[in-house]
């Protein structure tokens, strides 16, 4: 992916093309909001990342002028402020996620990745399929070789975020951000134990796993 | 000198009200002694002038028979020795007949006279008086003059006397009124005083001043109350930041002096294993570090009140749905877990902030259980109609002595230091609870009396 980051502090800009380097992406990096602004509206971007709080534009004047500009491609704000009315704000702003800062690196290349792929299929389906494993969203059925799995309405979300983000990382936190909308961190591991539910059903009785454990980062569905 | 400098006195709000008080208190006194002057000497004035222009009347009837007829009359009238004094005079000035020798007032150039005059009487007794009177002179058509007056005696002192007790009553009313004023206006006034006084002692550091309060339950009590309630929650957040600035202090060092060491440990390791596990823990380290300082910051915003937006929110729903996402790790963990919500639970709320209060009871349920325990979540209106949620375990408990202290911040008990955690989490919840105008209360849990286990219960009020 070509990404795009928009970030004032250069270690942490550094940082950020290191770690989105280092997960395969080709990534530039513009040092405040009006340069940036122009970069994006100039380059072929597949994702920007905006930290909020820029000098001169701040960061959600960025996306706001690149949304008004035309500009599709999907925007993650980084920001120090992470109450839910700021998240708000953001995503009122164009924004397609926000990660509060501190985060690890992990997630930030989850959810970089997630934008990247939410771009590209933009286009309504009716099916998902890995692998063996097949999603009829409509009937809200679920298969894998045939055979029909059944599923709580809350693992049927969880399976079909899973299936949405296939071949990527996908973590704890935003599971509980996109599939149960919290937005703060249990201190139990009340989503391993549902996401090894959903593995119980959907990998136990065939011989090739799909859903993985990520170690240090989170699950990744896979054929 | 600018008119706005008045002398202290002046400028007081005492002053201004006294002043006030004596001005309507001298508006009201007034207006009731015009009313008594009115009923009284006036009343008699006004039925003396009356009489006056009867007696006229009369006289008139009779001089419309002839000056002699007239005479005769008043000759009568004088003798009969009634209320009015008469003289009747020729159109040469001599007297015909009544009681005076001469006029004792000017004739009238016109026609008609009102006078007032002085005569000399004598009393019963022989001594001589001088005497006020009031009359009327008129000329006569044919000339002549006839006069009819009537002794001011009786009325006139009655009228002096009226008059003197109101104007006398009207000092002594107003300099009352002003005192009156002043004594009720100071009375409030000494209540501001002690309010301005406890606010300045508070300025000057002391925070545990507090307005007295006299138990009228008056505007003055409200506010006294209000001002303590504010300073108790100012005092309490105070020593709460305080306690935390010391709490942080103690509680972040030892997690970094630890990351220190391990960081050292690592640059003396040979091995590349070795390092890469020291720099894996450090890692872990630093993120409990900061999942504590995330912590510490959340709680300051629930404290300060800059939380997000309240709506009126059916926690049931909520309910239900944390029990949803719980129950499975419950279950992994051997507890037996029971939701009770049956009814619609309406309350104002923050639905973040309470989910997130609910998910660190249900989280210390899960981590404070042993295996084979259980944890009920009950959901309910309680007895006073607030919204009550109930989370209780089979756990070990928080004695009866501690529980105040759990709620602050950073205080974790002994046998929970083993347990990952800050030591924030039952602090959050309070303050979301105080954030939503509710409580968390404590109690003893389902469990047996042995190790009664835990009862958190968020208490909002029901919207």
């Amino acid at each position: 992916m070509k990404v795009l980051l928009i970030e004032d502090d250069s270690t942490a800009a550094a940082f950020v093309k290191g770690v989105l380097s280092d997960a395969g992406h080709f990534v530039d990096v513009c040092g405040d909001g009006e340069s940036g602004l122009k970069q994006a509206k100039g380059g072929d971007y597949d994702a920007l990342v905006v930290d909020r709080m820029l000098p001169g534009l701040d960061g959600l004047r960025v996306v706001k002028g690149y949304r008004d500009s035309g500009g599709r491609a999907p925007a993650l704000f980084l920001s120090a402020l992470g109450e839910v009315d700021h998240r708000v704000e953001g995503l009122q702003a164009g924004g397609d996620d926000y990660l509060t800062k501190p985060y690890a690196p992990s997630e930030l290349v989850a959810r970089v990745e997630a934008l990247g792929r939410r771009a590209t299929g933009d286009i309504p389906t009716t099916k998902l399929i890995v692998g063996g494993l097949e999603m009829d969203l409509l009937a809200r059925t679920v298969h894998r070789d045939g055979q029909k799995i059944d599923l709580q309405p809350r693992e049927f979300r969880l399976l079909e975020f899973l299936m949405r983000h296939a071949g990527q990382v996908v973590t704890r936190t935003m599971l509980l951000e996109k599939v149960w909308d919290y937005h703060f961190d249990p201190q139990t591991n009340v989503i391993d134990v549902h996401v090894s539910r959903l593995r119980g059903k959907i990998d136990k009785d065939f011989d090739r796993p799909l859903l993985h454990t990520v170690r240090g980062a989170g699950y990744r569905l896979e054929a | 000198m600018k008119i706005g400098r008045l002398p202290a006195l002046f400028r007081t709000t005492t002053f201004r009200l006294a002043l006030l008080h004596a001005s309507i208190f001298i508006l009201f006194s007034a207006s009731l002694l015009a009313y008594l002057y009115y009923e009284t000497a006036g009343h008699m004035g006004r039925q003396a002038e009356t009489e006056l222009n009867a007696e006229f009347q009369e006289l008139s009837a009779a001089y419309r028979g002839g000056i002699d007829r007239l005479n005769q009359a008043v000759t009568e009238r004088s003798e009969a020795r009634g209320k009015f004094f008469y003289l009747l005079l020729d159109g040469n000035g001599r007297k015909l007949s009544g009681d005076f020798d001469v006029l004792p007032a000017a004739a009238p150039e016109g026609q008609v006279v009102d006078v007032q005059f002085d005569y000399d009487a004598r009393t019963f007794d022989g001594r001589p008086s001088r005497r006020t009177a009031e009359g009327r002179i008129s000329r006569l058509s044919e000339g002549g003059v006839l006069m009819v007056a009537y002794d001011l005696g009786q009325l006139g002192e009655m009228n002096r006397r009226i008059s003197e007790v109101v104007w006398k009553s009207a000092a002594v009313g107003f300099v009352l009124s002003l005192i009156g004023g002043l004594v009720i206006s100071r009375s409030a006034a000494q209540r501001a005083e002690q309010l301005a006084k406890t606010t300045e002692g508070v300025m000057a550091g002391d925070l545990t001043r507090r307005a007295p309060v006299h138990g009228s339950g008056d505007e003055f009590d409200r506010l006294s109350e209000q001002l303590n309630a504010m300073l108790a929650k100012l005092e309490r957040l105070v020593i709460s930041s305080r306690s935390a600035g010391d709490s942080i202090a103690h509680d972040l060092r030892s997690p970094l002096t630890r990351l220190r060491n391990r960081l050292e440990a690592g640059l003396k390791e040979t091995s590349t294993e070795g390092r890469l596990e020291a720099l894996n823990n450090s890692i872990g380290d630093v993120d409990d570090l900061l999942e504590t300082f995330n912590a510490v910051l959340r709680l300051s915003r629930v404290q300060a009140g800059s939380t997000g937006s309240f709506r009126r929110t059916n926690l049931k729903g909520m309910v239900d749905e944390l029990a949803e996402l719980y129950q499975p790790v419950c279950e992994e963990k051997l507890l037996a877990f029971k939701c009770q919500s049956k009814e619609d639970l309406y309350v104002m709320a923050d639905t973040h902030l309470i989910a997130q209060a609910m998910s660190n009871l249900l989280d210390n349920a899960v981590k404070y259980t042993p295996p084979g325990g259980s944890i009920r979540m009950t959901a309910r209106h309680g007895a006073s109609g607030d919204v009550e949620i109930e989370i209780a375990d089979t756990g070990q408990g928080i004695p009866p002595q501690d529980r105040e202290r759990v709620i602050e911040r950073f205080v974790r008990l002994e046998q929970s230091r083993s347990e990952p955690g800050s030591g924030l989490g039952l602090s959050l919840v309070s303050a979301v609870a105080e954030a939503h105008s509710g409580k968390l209360v404590l109690g003893d849990g389902d469990g047996a009396s042995a190790s009664p286990g835990l009862s958190a219960k968020i208490v909002l009020p029901a919207a």
